[in-house]
């Protein structure tokens, strides 16, 4: 069922993840999560996980932000966890996942 | 607007996350939703509302809603895991037709039986009901007076209808939709060790190496005990399963040896088993010689029908002596079970001899311990006390009883159908802690707890279940009060009992329920109910783990606890309304007072302060009786059972813990009675005792194979079993307002073989009619679903209000427990 | 119904919050309908019958359904007919394991089935989990025959934030 749709400014994403970082890196994997625009950090845990966030307007949007990311070095597993859209054309919501 | 709802999402996004990180978000980092009181929900344990397992459930509040529940990862049941059921049991309290105001029927303002339903206040509902009682009382005295009550009643409400019905009516008609349910087990209990209940616990489920499922469909009917023997069976390779049933089902899948039987042949291949057992040598000669001994059962009891049936005047000891038996010794109960060769069993039952023999010999291997289960398929069943006789005689043959997975285990249907049904003792023989009406010694402890001059409570034993529907329909009993059950869809034959029944001008008929179901239909007013998390209470599920919870939310405005109802009706009521001159002359100072003083308040009950209910707890039931009422007929109810093997924990305590089995001797539990170490009863040095019996010893009986009450003939000519499905509770009253569950199972059909299909022309989805002597049900073919019917036998499910197969069944009981056998009548099916 | 294949460990977790919009006025049935108690019977006297329905057709759109709570098991949205889920075989599996979702692209069994009794991760699904129905449902085409008023959790959120921020 994965469809892939074009791009619209009508569309909010947001999308959540759970970075697992080298620990001797952690700010500096920190910072750059919050180089990505639209990206927010909620909570970090004591062994280093970072949850976050990253808003974008479409699906391709969400996902050249999370490459970013997730190519970063000090990164050694990005689980997202959590994504959806608010088609605010419509007003109506789409169920996520 | 649009802020917002991108805030509400992004909000869920970081929860989720959150989760899966294990980590929770500082308020701060998540100034969102989550940072407030806004997403607060509060979590409390409650046990589950359906079957007997007994699950624990984490239910999730959130103004004043129940908007989660999921399966309690701290409680020893269920460690975490719910059945589908379970997991919607979130949406049971809000079918959109939930009650909210008695109803009563009408005509011109007034009452009248043939009237319509019309709301009325619980005043004039009680001023109704009081009058018709007080009528009832006057004309016919206590004895057409009567009350059908449940093995889903908590416990307290159990109790509190016992001594409203015993004790202040003085009527011993009050039964439990239990005995449609564990009459027989009681019964077996009873006679082979003399105290109610299982000796082993789900324990026995990571101990075992066998399991033998006697007619119980536990893959559907206890789900999570079925999870706990597939992880058995399926992470130990040596472990084996046997699965016994008239019909094949979805427990068959896990099966290693999957046995169909004839229906009523159970009977024969238990006694082949003992016969095994003793030709193969393999008698525990040592456990035997100590532990049991041997008697003779009376046969030819009848089917509890009614007298003038053909099938009682035939029967030669369907009377008083139905239940007795004999001394006899080792040898003679070794040649009455002789004549239960394989060959002969093998052709009676339609099993073939090697499968016979791979679980005879599951039982004989002294290196294998055993764990037998069963459900209805035993207590259901015209000779449902035999057969729980006799799997309890092929255990203590081999002494393989009472230690971890050597367990003869009978499993409950109801959430406390062993709480409030057995150990309360809501039936209309019986007193709670196991003692019975006709025992003068047991209604003297009763009256002496219940501070209640001697003579109280009458001798004589009440009208059970099928009974009730009987002289309801014959006009002896006219005052009927049915709670939390639904009995106009539950019992057999309504058609030619229960409904003309109910509908008989000479009776006024009372359901109490949350929702408008069949039961309420038939009857003359209808009272709305607060259910399950709506009121606080306790549980008793099948391994004697008794459960409690507090209220979590409020009933819809106008719906009452079962509990309330009883408590505020007895108030309508002087003792001298109720009771003769002579009895309230014993004890002067009751004079003037109303029964709920009597009963309730001034007793044992009233004695715990509303100030012991936690303060940030609802309790509406305590609030508004004043004091903390839970609590009180607990504490009292539980001294019948202390220091008599029966003994419960301080009330606190069930609060705390996720229940806990009794006896509760010294704050701890017991998980295998009758077994010297791990039950305080125990004599020290027996090694084991059964001390229900006052020689220690269990009873083997000798008792042979009889035919069923009905068998299929030229013209009926299929056998037909009811039973239960995964999807619904019972009658569906709940689970059938749960969309998700209504869609995955919406209706009952009727599962047939493909080749009865074709012989009668019919193919999946046909209109089809089910006939029997007393009465049809329309419905359509199945021939492909998870039942698999042998040829010449169907199973059509209960559930459906819309199709009511017990307008076609019998009302056959077994006389010694008077549990009516809902799987075997006969049939013939017609295309429509 | 759009859908971004983020990492199957989404689907799974039991924890993907499905807020359903609908409108949640709890209003108590009007008089009319508590009159007519027959709401199972669709109104039918006792010692009647109205003709069964038609055997109503499995849902089989493979369209995910919201759940209503994180903790729902998710019901089915396929048919199951003929799977064979027994001591040899596990059908459901074939698609659904780890193992076997990136081919199938069915979601995967959230990491709860890999827990034992104790709470620990086993390599493979826990045999406790095994029996798929003993949770996961199917739907059959049909219309429930009672509205069910039940609030998610979600739409009582929503409404208390748009309530304190609209003001």
């Amino acid at each position: 069922m994965t469809k892939n749709t074009e791009d619209t400014t009508s569309e909010y994403h947001v999308a959540s993840f759970v970075a697992y970082p080298l620990l001797a890196q952690l700010d500096e994997v920190k910072q750059a999560i919050t180089d990505v625009e639209g990206s927010e950090i909620h909570a970090t845990s004591e062994e280093g996980k970072i949850v976050f966030t990253i808003e974008g307007n479409s699906y391709r949007d969400i996902g050249t932000k999370m490459d970013i990311i997730r190519v970063h070095k000090g990164i050694i597993n990005l689980s997202p966890v959590y994504h959806q859209i608010l088609d605010e054309s419509t007003g109506d919501d789409v169920a996520p996942l | 607007m649009t802020i917002n709802r991108r805030e509400f999402i992004k909000a869920n996004a970081i929860a989720a996350a959150a989760a899966v990180a294990g980590v929770s978000v500082p308020a701060i980092a998540s100034n969102l939703i989550t940072s407030s009181d806004i997403t607060k929900l509060k979590w409390d344990k409650a046990p589950c509302r359906f079957c007997g397992t007994g699950c624990s459930v984490n239910v999730g509040v959130m103004d004043g809603k129940v908007v989660a529940t999921h399966g309690d990862i701290k409680s020893p049941v269920n460690k975490g895991l719910n059945c589908v059921k379970g997991y919607f049991l979130s949406k049971i309290m809000y079918g959109k037709d939930r009650l909210t105001t008695p109803l009563l029927r009408m005509t011109n303002g007034k009452y009248d039986k043939e009237g319509e339903f019309a709301p009325v206040s619980w005043d004039q509902a009680f001023n109704v009901m009081a009058e018709k009682a007080k009528d009832t009382l006057k004309k016919d005295g206590p004895e057409a007076l009567g009350m059908f009550g449940s093995g889903q009643w908590t416990v307290q409400e159990g109790y509190a209808a016992v001594k409203l019905m015993k004790a202040g009516f003085r009527t011993n008609n009050i039964d439990p939709n239990a005995r449609h349910c564990m009459a027989s087990a009681v019964g077996g209990f009873m006679r082979t060790f003399g105290i109610d209940e299982p000796m082993g616990c789900y324990d026995d489920l990571e101990a075992a190496d066998a399991f033998v499922l006697w007619g119980s469909n536990m893959a559907e009917m206890h789900p999570i005990l079925w999870t706990r023997l597939t992880d058995r069976r399926l992470s130990s390779p040596h472990v084996k399963v046997a699965v016994l049933s008239t019909f094949e089902h979805r427990s068959f899948d896990l099966a290693d040896n999957g046995m169909i039987f004839t229906p009523q042949t159970d009977l024969a291949i238990l006694n082949y088993i003992a016969n095994y057992i003793i030709k193969t040598d393999r008698v525990n000669k040592d456990f035997v010689s100590k532990h049991t001994n041997f008697r003779l059962g009376e046969t030819d009891i009848g089917y509890g029908l009614r007298p003038e049936h053909p099938l009682e005047q035939a029967a030669k000891n369907n009377g008083k002596t139905a239940g007795s038996s004999t001394p006899i010794d080792f040898d003679e109960y070794a040649k009455f079970v002789s004549t239960y060769t394989v060959e002969y069993v093998s052709k009676l039952s339609g099993v073939p001899e090697h499968k016979l023999e791979a679980l005879a010999e599951l039982y004989a291997d002294p290196k294998i311990k055993v764990t037998s289960f069963w459900t209805m398929g035993f207590n259901q069943h015209t000779r449902g006390v035999w057969a729980n006789n006799l799997v309890y005689n092929i255990h203590l043959l081999t002494g393989k009883i009472s230690t971890p997975g050597n367990s003869p285990f009978s499993l409950t249907g109801q959430p406390s159908a062993c709480g409030t049904a057995r150990e309360v003792g809501t039936f209309s023989h019986r007193l709670p802690a196991d003692m019975v009406v006709n025992n003068p010694k047991h209604r003297a402890i009763a009256e002496k707890i219940w501070d209640l001059p001697e003579g109280t409570v009458p001798p004589k034993p009440g009208y059970h279940a099928a009974l009730q529907n009987r002289m309801l329909k014959d006009g002896k009993l006219n005052f009927y009060w049915v709670q939390c059950n639904n009995n106009m869809q539950a019992a057999a034959n309504i058609n030619e009992e229960g409904y003309p029944g109910y509908r008989n001008p000479k009776n006024f008929i009372i359901v109490s329920d949350p929702y408008p179901t069949v039961t309420a239909q038939a009857a003359d007013l209808i009272l709305p109910t607060a259910m399950w998390v709506e009121k606080e209470g306790v549980y008793g599920n099948a391994e004697r783990r008794t459960q409690s919870w507090y209220q979590m939310v409020e009933a819809p405005t106008g719906a009452k606890s079962d509990l309330w109802q009883l408590v505020e009706f007895s108030k309508r009521f002087k003792v001298e309304d109720v009771w003769p001159e002579e009895l309230i002359a014993k004890k002067p100072e009751v004079r003037g007072k109303t029964l709920y003083d009597v009963l309730y308040k001034d007793s044992s009950v009233g004695k715990f302060s509303i100030d012991e209910v936690p303060e940030d707890r609802l309790n509406d039931d305590a609030r508004d009786f004043g004091f903390y009422i839970q609590k009180g007929l607990f504490e009292e109810y539980a001294t019948f059972g202390r220091g008599h093997a029966h003994d419960l924990a301080p009330y606190d305590t069930y609060h705390k813990e996720r229940g806990l089995r009794w006896p509760v001797v010294n704050g701890k539990e017991t998980k295998w009675r009758f077994k010297e170490g791990s039950d305080p009863y125990v004599k020290s040095g027996s090694g084991w005792d059964f001390y229900g019996h006052k020689d220690g010893r269990a009873r083997i009986f000798a008792l042979p194979y009889e035919p069923a009450a009905e068998s299929p003939d030229e013209e009926y000519d299929l056998w037909l079993s009811t039973g239960r499905v995964l999807e619904h509770w019972h009658s569906g009253s709940m689970t059938q307002r749960v969309p998700e569950l209504y869609k995955a199972m919406p209706d009952a059909l009727v599962y047939m073989h493909p080749d009865d299909a074709k012989k009668r022309g019919m193919r999946r989805g046909d209109l089809v009619k089910l006939i029997s002597r007393r009465g049809e049900v329309q419905t359509r073919v199945e021939t492909r679903g998870r039942n698999k019917p042998p040829i010449g036998l169907v199973f059509m499910p209960w559930f459906d209000a819309s199709r009511l197969v017990n307008k076609v069944t019998l009302d056959a009981t077994d006389p010694l427990s008077k549990q009516t056998d809902f799987k075997k009548c006969a049939i013939k099916i017609v295309k429509v | 119904m759009k859908n971004l294949n983020l990492a199957s460990i989404a689907g799974l977790m039991a924890i993907v919050l499905s807020p359903v919009f609908t409108s949640f006025t709890v209003t108590a049935a009007d008089k009319a309908e508590i009159n007519t108690v027959a709401t199972l019977r669709d109104h039918t006297k006792i010692n009647t019958q109205k003709e069964p329905n038609p055997i109503p057709k499995v849902v089989n759109k493979d369209i995910k359904k919201a759940r209503n709570y994180p903790m729902q098991p998710p019901v089915i949205p396929h048919t199951i007919r003929s799977y064979e889920v027994n001591r040899y075989n596990n059908k459901c599996m074939s698609c659904h394991s780890r193992q076997r979702t990136e081919k199938s692209q069915a979601p995967m069994v959230s990491v709860t089935h890999f827990m034992n009794r104790d709470g620990n991760f086993l390599a493979e699904i826990s045999p406790r989990r095994y029996f798929c129905n003993q949770c996961h449902v199917t739907q059959l085409d049909t219309k429930p025959l009672v509205e069910n008023t039940f609030t998610d959790m979600h739409s009582l959120m929503k409404q208390k934030t748009a309530n304190t921020k609209e003001h």
